[in-house]
């Protein structure tokens, strides 16, 4: 359906995209995910031609549309873009939003577009908004909109360019429901996005951006479970892991207790939970401590969302020691991480001693 | 950690704020003390704005038992949270320490 060769994109003598070569088969759903500034939505906006590419070759079922010749409204028509910021006709009406394009781009009349976007409304659950100015929405209705009026130019591929990046955290998984019912109807989409979850869940293939490539590609499996290339994994990791390096015993303790709240917080911990995490590091920090003074840890904190579970990593460079077995005369760090935590477990790797254990759950 | 200090017919109270932990510990530790220096008959500790205990603190408040039993000074904690109430379960603390 779309083909794109060695698309390249600069702005300036800023290299964006390098050398893009992918196929979007019809039907597919895609997922682009990746770090801020990898040219992501560079790559969305050349597939339509809201940026004109630098070089190389876009095709849209066979033909070339960066071809001089090509009708390049009509090939636009096939495809529909929702932007992060809506773009909606603050002085239009809901419903003459939806309207509007049907009637003075495809020439189809008033009240057929009409009935068309009384259905797309209710199919997105807002009919009852058909009459509203769009500044009278929140920000999850008027995505949701964008999103009708997307659809009542009849698309064949939908481009989302961060469709849920402007919104308030209560308002995402409105707008992704009413994505994850196109999927499911069929809808060929490609998605920029953050939200990792529902990229697994919504996806056919994944393409991880970096380096203005598509650095590496796959499936939802392949790509969030076993990515192949280093930065990839990284970025995986990096997503569901809190990694903290403590050099120093006179390190910022309160400093680092902020941090590990702001990422229990960010995966939806309970105050107990977070609370539980918060003196687990501690204690481990004070058995390691009461043995010896070298300060070269790595704390890890991992979440799985899948299996509702909390892994924490300690590793810390020195002797052969397992802290927990070694505690000082009162044991008493032991004892209170060994009454939080189950399957502990100590492994020594080269000259690093690594202790993993799971937040126990109440 | 805030500590306010009371006193009432040799019944010494100690009102507890805020975090019990490696950083603020030896600020009660060094309050205890203090106080022990003075006669006193028993000793309160009220738990009720502490909403986090280490071990760091534990230690500081076992050491306090063993002081207070030595000088044959009674001493009570009270208001203690769920929280900071397992913490005492875990290690134990429960069986030795007056917990109202």
């Amino acid at each position: 359906m779309i083909r794109a060769e060695h698309l390249s994109k600069n702005f300036g003598t800023l290299e964006v995209l390098k050398e893009i070569n992918v196929e979007i088969h019809k039907g597919e759903v895609i997922s682009i995910i990746g770090p801020s500034g990898t040219g992501k939505s560079t790559f969305l906006r050349c597939l339509n031609l809201l940026e004109i590419p630098s070089g190389g070759k876009i095709f849209i079922d066979g033909v070339d549309i960066m071809n001089k010749n090509v009708d390049i409204p009509k090939l636009r028509r096939k495809m529909g873009m929702v932007f992060q910021s809506f773009n909606l006709f603050s002085h239009l009406s809901v419903l003459d939003n939806l309207t509007f394009g049907p009637v003075k781009l495809l020439g189809i009349n008033k009240a057929d577009a009409k009935k068309k976007a009384l259905e797309l409304l209710k199919m997105v659950g807002l009919a009852e908004k058909a009459y509203s100015f769009t500044d009278e929405l929140s920000g999850g209705q008027k995505q949701r909109v964008a999103i009708a009026r997307c659809l009542s130019m009849d698309p064949e591929i939908i481009l989302f360019d961060e469709p849920t990046s402007a919104l308030d955290p209560t308002m995402v998984s409105e707008v992704l429901a009413v994505i994850r019912r196109l999927a499911k109807e069929g809808m060929t989409m490609a998605i920029v996005t953050h939200e990792m979850d529902f990229a697994r869940d919504v996806s056919n293939r994944v393409f991880y951006m970096d380096e203005g490539l598509i650095y590496e590609e796959g499936t939802p499996q392949q790509i969030f479970q076993n990515p192949v290339k280093e930065k990839t994994k990284a970025f995986i990791q990096r997503i569901r892991s809190f990694m903290y390096e403590i050099n120093s015993p006179d390190f910022d303790l309160y400093a680092m207790n902020g941090e590990i709240q702001h990422f229990c917080e960010k995966h939806v911990l309970t105050k107990k939970m977070t609370n539980d995490v918060i003196l687990i590091v501690e204690e481990l920090l004070t058995a390691h401590k009461a043995q010896t003074d070298i300060f070269d840890i790595n704390l890890t904190l991992s979440y799985s969302e899948k299996h509702d579970t909390l892994l924490i990593t300690f590793e810390s460079a020195g002797p052969e020691c397992n802290i927990l077995e070694a505690d000082g005369d009162d044991n008493l760090s032991a004892i209170i991480i060994s009454g939080l935590t189950e399957n502990v477990e100590y492994q020594r790797t080269g000259d690093k001693n690594k202790l993993n254990m799971y937040l126990r759950k109440n | 950690m805030i500590i306010t200090k009371t006193e009432n017919n040799g019944v010494i109270s100690l009102a507890l704020a805020g975090r019990l932990d490696t950083v603020t510990s030896s600020l009660l530790a060094n309050e205890l003390d203090s106080l022990f220096e003075e006669k006193i008959e028993k000793l309160v500790l009220d738990f009720l704005k502490i909403d986090y205990m280490s071990s760091a603190g534990l230690r500081v408040i076992i050491n306090a038992q063993k002081k207070v039993q030595s000088l044959g000074i009674k001493m009570e904690i009270t208001n203690v949270h769920e929280s900071i109430k397992s913490i005492f379960d875990i290690t134990g603390f429960t069986k030795i320490l007056t917990i109202i």
